[in-house]
């Protein structure tokens, strides 16, 4: 595994203080979408799909760190739309970045080498760019819906990394998904020199326009488990190994959708990063308003029960490597071993 | 399936809390027919049946907003502007992407 003792250390530190408070419910990251535009409409996506005047709306940076603290969460993960086309992204991650915020700026590349070399942004431990990669060229730049995306998103990786900026890459499966492709891709990614990769199953997006190809359980599991067997010694994952070993059918969790609060031009999205069946204007409302028990797979919720995707699952992986012995062990077997 | 062009009509089996739950899963604009006669066009990102008054949230046509409207003050909702997430775009993409391989126009 690859996440920086830093960054381990205030993520532990703050999961600690959590229990110690006795608080149920903590977030652990916090989902900030800015925009709602993209210069791409991927087929798996369900984000960007409305009329003109909501995608040209932007969040205020005040109203993103309004939220910031309101939330507490120690990282902030900045998706949308593509975060390279917010005017103030700039302003925006210089001010997470001084809060001491780990900061994921999730982007599709196309605009990275651009931005880089106008000198955007500076390098810094708390930066990361989580470059969406869904593959090597083909199978990426038909998720992407768009051919040429692979090699402008290596371009700026490689600018990245030249630059001594923190690079991971995320990476979305879907059915059809070939593991041995993926392991081919796992390898020219760290070949490329990045820190870690991070990855996920899709999930059905009822707005995305390809229905057809979203994984179910089972799928996920014989995906995951053929495609991270014998995970090679150099593959670095940039998330939590008890997640991987869930996606893997090792493991058996209930989501925890508060882990990563989602919040937009509309406010904090209920219940989840995924699911939009409404808004709180606080966070506070948000998670003592929500009615957490109708969502999650014990809930009988028909539309989470083949979501396995990380922002329910990893923020119970991460509470359970803190909650026992057992997974804290197991945590550490993994991350120094590398073995799933 | 999309309500894009949908005039609601109301009665025994079809409710406003319903219509307002089909505009709010709407990825488009829609004008809000107000009881005082008056109307609003724009996009419900927001409803909220489960507080005392009811409410919905939306943004109009420019982006001015958010503004919330009660329930009570709301006559009926027509499904005016363009689906957003309708249609096939990726089966689109992928045909022209073939078409494009095999050099065919």
């Amino acid at each position: 595994m690859s996440v920086p003792i830093s960054q381990m250390w205030a993520v532990a530190s703050y999961v600690l203080k959590q229990k110690l408070r006795g608080r149920k419910r903590y977030p652990l990251v916090l989902m900030l979408e800015p925009l709602f535009r993209c210069n791409l409409t991927c087929a798996g996506c369900g984000k960007i799909q409305y009329p003109a005047q909501i995608l040209k709306n932007n969040l205020s940076v005040e109203a993103c760190l309004s939220a910031v603290e309101e939330c507490g969460a120690p990282v902030v993960s900045i998706p949308g739309g593509e975060p390279l086309m917010y005017p103030q992204i700039a302003e925006l991650v210089d001010a997470l970045v001084k809060r001491k915020k780990y900061v994921y700026l999730c982007t599709n590349a196309i605009l990275l080498k651009e931005k880089l070399e106008a000198g955007v942004f500076t390098p810094s431990r708390y930066l990361t760019f989580s470059i969406h990669m869904d593959g090597l060229r083909e199978e990426h730049d038909e998720a992407v819906c768009r051919d040429g995306i692979y090699d402008k998103a290596v371009e700026g990786i490689k600018e990245a990394l030249t630059r001594g900026f923190r690079v991971t890459t995320n990476s979305t499966l879907f059915d059809g998904a070939n593991p041995l492709r993926m392991r081919e891709f796992f390898d020219e990614m760290m070949k490329l020199g990045v820190e870690g990769m991070m990855l996920s199953p899709g999930y059905s997006y009822s707005k995305a326009p390809d229905q057809e190809h979203f994984l179910r359980r089972s799928k996920t599991h014989d995906l995951f488990s053929t495609m991270l067997s014998e995970p090679r010694q150099h593959w670095r994952f940039n998330q939590s190994p008890l997640f991987l070993q869930f996606l893997m059918g090792k493991r058996d969790y209930e989501c925890t959708p508060w882990g990563n609060p989602t919040y937009n031009i509309f406010g904090w999205q209920r219940p989840c990063y995924l699911l939009q069946e409404g808004y709180a204007g606080s966070f506070r409302e948000l998670m003592e308003d929500t009615r957490w028990e109708r969502y999650g797979r014990k809930s009988g919720n028909e539309k989470c029960q083949d979501c396995m995707v990380h922002c329910g699952y990893e923020a119970t992986a991460v509470d359970e490597t803190f909650s026992s012995w057992k997974g804290f062990r197991d945590t550490v077997v993994a991350t120094l071993t590398g073995k799933l | 399936m999309t309500f894009e062009g949908w005039v609601p009509v109301l009665g025994e089996h079809l409710t406003l809390a319903e219509v307002i739950d089909f505009a709010f899963d709407f990825r488009g604009n829609v004008t809000v027919l107000r009881v005082d006669g008056t109307e609003v066009e724009g996009y419900i990102f927001n409803r909220n049946r489960d507080v005392r008054e009811p409410f919905i949230q939306m943004f109009d046509l420019p982006g001015n907003g958010p503004f919330t409207i009660p329930y009570a003050e709301i006559r009926n909702v027509k499904f005016t502007g363009k689906d957003m997430a309708a249609g096939n775009s990726w089966q689109a993409w992928l045909e022209r992407r073939e078409k494009e391989k095999k050099g065919t126009p």
